[in-house]
């Protein structure tokens, strides 16, 4: 299965993400975002623990991404492995691989409530995720 | 999906949907479009998203959609209405992401012609002097009290640091600061996100232009802003960066909470609203409020920078390099007006997503010198084709809360643009043109492609026609910067 793939939408951008469970599924989001930001050639060299919350689980998807765009913009580093170690669906708990100061081609500003969906397929799951550029 | 059958046409350029069309709508939508702009807003999901609008607590009279409507999150791009201040709600989807994204124009004394042989020069030193593109930090040292102070106070803070000229202030919406902001209820992340960023361009369709005046159309507005044919004007395009970003985000996300607590059922997540007159209401606005003000000092920083690359390059070659300033607007932001509603004037809160405030003449929020002509409104175009200056009237009063359009609006995805266009090929067309580029991004470039969004001639004509907006003058370029 792959991880995600980028779709077509008129202002910005959006892309499918998959996972065969729900936290694969948050992973491969997060690594859908720094891919299409041109940022996963960096070698990792720094590792991060974070703790997120949301009032449910779409909520979660959209505060694990923009708690990751805020620390590439703030701490200027891009990640490229993301290991969730605890996961429900209001919480979560996750340890990321970045590198600091690798430049990118492009920065996504935010991850957006668009057309949010988190549906579960015959593979597992999937979410198609709206981002603002 | 909605088709133009389902429309009404209340005159030429004015389409509506009935409030019967869906059960949840609390008042009609309302779209102004010629017959192929409607079409356009009819691809998308622009008028869903118009209809979800109107389902929000204590909205007013009817929603509204500018020519230049394309789909956004929650409210579309192009997206105005208003809610009553004591019981309505306040939407941050509603305002946007770019909090105060706006248009600043300065108007030099000098032609096109005068200007030619200094074009490319001026073109690299406003790149080199105003900061553009992904992960580039500003020129201005910021410690977190100097931040809160900009958050707070807006342009008032770029006037005492020497960023503005005393006459920018009246020329700009607001004078540049809007009065209930409070630092207080922008999130620390906020803040992180913006210490470093103040002075900067950004990335995407944000941009600063040196450009031509090539027709006026308005000759008494024309006079009192001191525009003339052939004159060199610049532009800038942008708004409050990460900041604002995070501003909204924190909002979106608190209110996600706020809205079920207050019964307030939502067709959209990103739509998520709370009542105006709730503490969390009154905090979401006084941030946006200072989000905005870091997007005035934002603009007035680059302005600043602007004005020393002119006397820079020019000195000693060309006579008078002031730049004056035309004015300064907001096309992300939500408003306490007062506004005429049936009959009565009422004290409304008044939702622009890109969208302009376009007061009329005798607005009592004007300074003098501009109460004659209205409050000019700037219009800038898709790359490399023509933007345009206009006045508010006493129809955008009566018909659109005192609003109009803000652009051409996209209608290619940025990801179609990117197959369809090659950057540096757009680049070298337009160098052929007589256009000098300067941009960080070849594929930056072929996103913002002109064939990606609306004709914006066409956007505007509709607003002229439909009364909401007059013309005064049409913009073309001699020189792009962007991120």
């Amino acid at each position: 299965m792959s991880r995600y793939e980028e779709i077509d939408h008129t202002a910005d951008w959006a892309f499918r993400a998959y996972g065969s469970t729900l936290p694969e599924l948050f992973e491969n989001a997060a690594y859908a975002l720094f891919a299409l930001e041109g940022a996963l050639d960096a070698r990792s060299t720094l590792t991060r623990e974070l703790h997120v919350q949301g009032i449910d689980r779409e909520a979660l998807l959209v505060n694990w991404l923009n708690e990751l765009l805020f620390l590439q913009e703030t701490k200027r580093e891009t990640y490229q492995k993301f290991h969730i170690t605890k996961f429900s669906d209001t919480a979560l708990d996750a340890t990321i691989h970045g590198a600091s100061a690798q430049p990118t081609t492009k920065l996504i500003k935010a991850v957006t409530f668009h057309d949010l969906k988190i549906e579960q397929t015959p593979n597992g799951w999937q979410a198609t995720i709206v981002v603002d550029v | 999906m909605i088709t133009k059958h389902d429309l009404e046409r209340v005159s030429e350029f004015v389409w509506q949907v009935p409030r019967e069309y869906r059960a949840d709508m609390r008042v009609p939508a309302r779209l102004y479009a010629d017959d192929e702009l409607l079409d356009d807003a009819l691809q998308d999901k622009s008028i869903e998203q118009l209809i979800n609008t109107t389902t929000l607590p204590g909205i007013v009279k009817y929603a509204l959609a500018m020519p230049d409507i394309h789909q956004g999150y929650g409210a579309p791009v192009g997206g105005v209405f208003a809610t009553h201040t004591n019981d309505g709600v306040i939407s941050p989807g509603a305002v946007g992401y770019d909090i105060n994204c706006g248009v600043r124009v300065l108007a030099a004394q000098i032609s096109a012609e005068e200007i030619r042989p200094y074009l490319r020069d001026l073109a690299t030193e406003l790149y080199r002097n105003c900061p553009s593109g992904v992960g580039v930090t500003g020129s201005v040292n910021l410690s977190y009290d100097d931040l809160d102070d900009i958050l707070n106070r807006g342009a008032d803070w770029a006037l005492e640091r020497g960023y503005a000229l005393a006459e920018d202030l009246p020329h700009t919406e607001e004078y540049g600061r809007i009065p209930y902001a409070d630092a207080a209820q922008v999130s620390h992340k906020a803040k992180e996100r913006g210490i470093d960023q103040l002075g900067t361009l950004g990335a995407g369709n944000h941009f600063i232009e040196v450009d031509r005046i090539t027709a006026i159309y308005h000759e008494d507005a024309a006079r009192v802003l001191d525009l003339f044919e052939n004159q060199v004007v610049v532009q800038i395009h942008c708004g409050s960066r990460g900041l604002g970003h995070q501003v909204c985000q924190d909002y979106v996300d608190r209110f996600q909470r706020v809205a079920q607590e207050y019964n307030i059922v939502l067709p959209d997540r990103e739509l998520v609203a709370a009542p105006y007159q709730s503490p969390e209401g009154k905090a979401y606005a006084a941030a946006m409020g200072a989000a905005a003000n870091f997007a005035f000092a934002n603009r007035q920083v680059l302005a600043f920078h602007i004005r020393r690359s002119f006397a820079s390059v020019l000195k000693g070659r060309l006579k008078n390099l002031a730049l004056h300033q035309v004015y300064d607007i907001a096309h992300n932001m939500a408003k306490v007006e007062d506004h005429d509603v049936s009959g009565v004037t009422q004290r409304v809160l008044v939702h622009r997503k890109g969208a302009t405030r376009a007061f009329g003449p005798n607005s009592p929020v004007l300074p003098d010198d501009l109460k004659e002509i209205g409050q000019p409104v700037l219009i800038p175009g898709s790359m490399g084709t023509m933007s345009f200056i206009l006045v508010g009237t006493a129809g955008s009063m009566a018909q659109t809360f005192g609003s109009s359009c803000h652009g051409a609006g996209r209608v290619w995805s940025r990801h179609k643009a990117k197959k369809e266009v090659r950057g540096d090929r757009l680049r070298a067309e337009m160098e052929e043109r007589g256009i000098a580029v300067r941009a960080g991004s070849m594929s930056g470039l072929a996103e913002e492609a002109p064939q990606a969004y609306k004709d914006v001639s066409r956007v505007v004509q509709v607003v002229d026609a439909a009364g909401i907006g007059k013309m005064v003058a049409r913009l073309e370029p001699l020189a792009v910067i962007k991120g």
